[in-house]
This record gives C-alpha cells, sequence and structure tokens, in this order.
C-alpha cells in the first residue's frame, strides 16, 4: 500500500508538471502581452474553419509527458519492490541468526 | 530470485531503451499526427491491465477453490499489476485525448468501464491491507468481478457509440505502425512478467518472516 502511496505522490506532481506545460503553452506570458501594441477595435468577428498554426495546442509537450510518465512509474515501482525485498530479506537474515544463536528452531 | 531474472531484466531495459527509436521510425497517422504516437504506450499498458486483471481473475478463483496460498500471493502480485498498468492507461489516455479530440475525458462506455475496473482492482489492494483477517477471501471475490469486467472492457466500443478507436485498428494496422506495437507490447509484457515475480518472492518473504515473529512470540 506505502509503494502506491508513494506511486500516487508521484502521479499527482507529474500531473500537476504537465499542467503546467500544457497552461504555460496555451497562454502567452505578461510581458508578451504587455509588450504588444493594443489592438484595434473589432467591429466584425470572422470565422475560419481552423486554427492559425501558432494558436494550436503542441502535440510533444503531451507525447513527452505521456513517455516520461509511463517511463517514471515502471521503473520506479521496480525500485521500491526491490528495496522492500531487500529490507525483507536483511530482517528475515537478521531473525535467523537471532533464534540459531539462541538454540531456538 | 531464479537465474533468468537478471538476464531478462536488462533484455526488458534494452527494449525500453530502444522503443523512442522504433516509436519515431514509425509513420504519422494522417489525422491525428505526432500525438498518435502516444497509442505505442497507451495500449501496451492497456492490454496489461486487462491481462493483469484477468491473471488476478484465475488466481483467486484458484485460491477460493484450493486454499492454497500461492495462488493468492499470484493473485495480489497481478491486482498491483492491474492498478499500476490501469494508472498508466487511464493517464496516457487523456493526454492523447486532449490534443485529438479535443477534451481530457469522455464518459463513453470503454474509458468509463475501465475506470470502474481500475477502481475495482483498488478495491482489491484496499481490502486486502485493511480488511482485517479473512479478507484475502472476500478480495478474491472481488477479482473475480473485475475479471467478468474485462471482456466487457473490450468489446464496448464496437457495442456503444464512442469516438474511441475501433478493436478493428490494431489487425489493420500496417507493419510500419504494427511492428511497433507489438515490439513495445513485448517489452511491457516482460516487464510485467518480471514485477510479478518480483511481487511473489515479496509476498514470500514477508509470509517468512511473519512466521519467525509468531515463532519468536511463541517462545517468549
Amino acid at each position: 500500500m506505502q509503494t502506491f502511496i508513494s506511486l500516487s505522490v508521484a502521479v499527482l506532481a507529474v500531473a500537476a508538471h504537465a499542467a503546467l506545460v500544457t497552461a504555460s503553452s496555451d497562454t502567452p506570458s505578461r510581458a508578451l502581452l504587455v509588450a504588444q501594441a493594443q489592438p484595434e477595435q473589432q467591429e466584425e468577428f470572422t470565422p475560419i474553419d481552423q486554427l492559425p498554426p501558432q494558436e494550436q495546442l503542441p502535440a510533444a509537450p503531451l507525447l513527452v509527458g505521456a513517455y516520461a510518465f509511463v517511463l517514471l512509474m515502471l521503473f520506479g515501482y521496480l525500485f521500491i519492490v526491490s528495496r522492500r525485498l531487500t529490507v525483507i530479506q536483511r530482517e528475515v537474515g537478521r531473525l535467523e541468526g537471532e533464534l540459531k544463536r539462541t538454540g531456538r528452531t | 530470485m531464479p537465474r533468468w531474472f537478471q538476464p531478462a531484466l536488462i533484455v526488458c531495459a534494452l527494449m525500453f531503451g530502444l522503443s523512442p527509436l522504433v516509436i519515431a521510425n514509425a509513420p504519422y497517422e494522417s489525422t491525428m499526427g505526432l500525438v498518435q504516437k502516444i497509442f505505442y504506450f497507451h495500449m501496451p499498458a492497456a492490454w496489461m491491465f486487462l491481462g493483469a486483471s484477468v491473471v488476478c481473475g484465475i488466481a483467486s478463483a484458484r485460491f477460493l477453490a484450493t486454499g492454497d496460498p500461492r495462488h493468492d500471493r499470484l493473485a495480489l502480485a497481478a491486482g498491483e499489476m492491474a492498478v499500476l498498468f490501469g494508472l498508466l492507461t487511464l493517464v496516457t489516455g487523456p493526454l492523447w485525448a486532449r490534443k485529438a479530440w479535443g477534451t481530457w475525458w469522455v464518459w463513453d462506455a470503454r474509458i468509463t468501464s475501465s475506470l470502474v475496473g481500475w477502481m475495482i482492482a483498488w478495491a482489491y489492494l484496499i481490502l486486502r491491507q485493511y480488511g482485517g483477517p479473512g479478507s484475502e477471501k472476500l478480495a478474491a471475490g472481488l477479482a473475480l468481478f473485475g475479471m467478468a469486467n474485462v471482456p466487457f472492457i473490450y468489446v464496448s466500443v464496437n457495442y456503444w457509440r464512442t469516438i474511441h478507436p475501433a478493436t478493428t485498428v490494431v489487425p489493420r494496422l500496417p507493419f510500419s505502425m504494427g511492428f511497433p506495437l507489438l515490439f513495445c507490447v513485448a517489452a511491457f509484457l516482460l516487464l510485467m512478467v518480471l514485477l510479478i515475480k518480483l511481487r511473489v518472492r515479496v509476498a514470500e518473504e514477508q509470509a517468512r518472516l511473519d512466521a519467525i515473529y509468531l515463532s519468536l512470540e511463541d517462545h517468549l
């Protein structure tokens, strides 16, 4: 269960990072907004079929985020379970040694 | 651990190391473009999630029938795999959907039933952890429901209206897309087998440790 609590914390961290990356790619920075000249007043709206390329959500952060998340979780879990096995085996060895030393089986 | 474990782990690490190259060489899909390449990790993770749910259910049924703790340990290991791979599926799917469909989540039959299957796997583990004595048999019953949900998850895209790709996509993949998928499925499968083996070993050692503590208590 502790394994999954640790993994859940990692999930939240990665999800928060992905959300920040996506949000930062969606909205221009405050400095950029200030630097831009004030736009002219619009008198009508003109519809278009597709968003211009600079307005579209980039795929790369989502793709990289997905792969990084999978690799982090899989090998993180492997590492945590391996460490848990080492700790238990050490404890078993210690107790068995103690039982032998005191003559109990 | 058995002799084959470390060489198999090295092979698995090499496969995961090579997978970005194999995936990068796969062609782009015509309508979704770059983001469709999440498929090569999303699909194997989903298959492992379903496979682990089935292994958990079968091992639980055998545990209920025989009472053999070895089946129970396998069921526990597979239950953890179902949670792990289910999480990977449910996180990579929305990352793909956000770009391809314009939304993080859709309450269609496939995604909702996958979420239910994942929550059943979580419930199985929580019951095992906090259910007290005898909870392994109650949890085994729950695992059977988790297994029964698997065929429903698989065929749901063919019977209910959804924008999720149909099951016909994989058999119709061209070799240039099918090979990377099979490569990733092999890597995920090998890793899942290794993780199950490792997790079963942890459960065996834990049982040994508990037996030693009981024996010490008896002597006091």
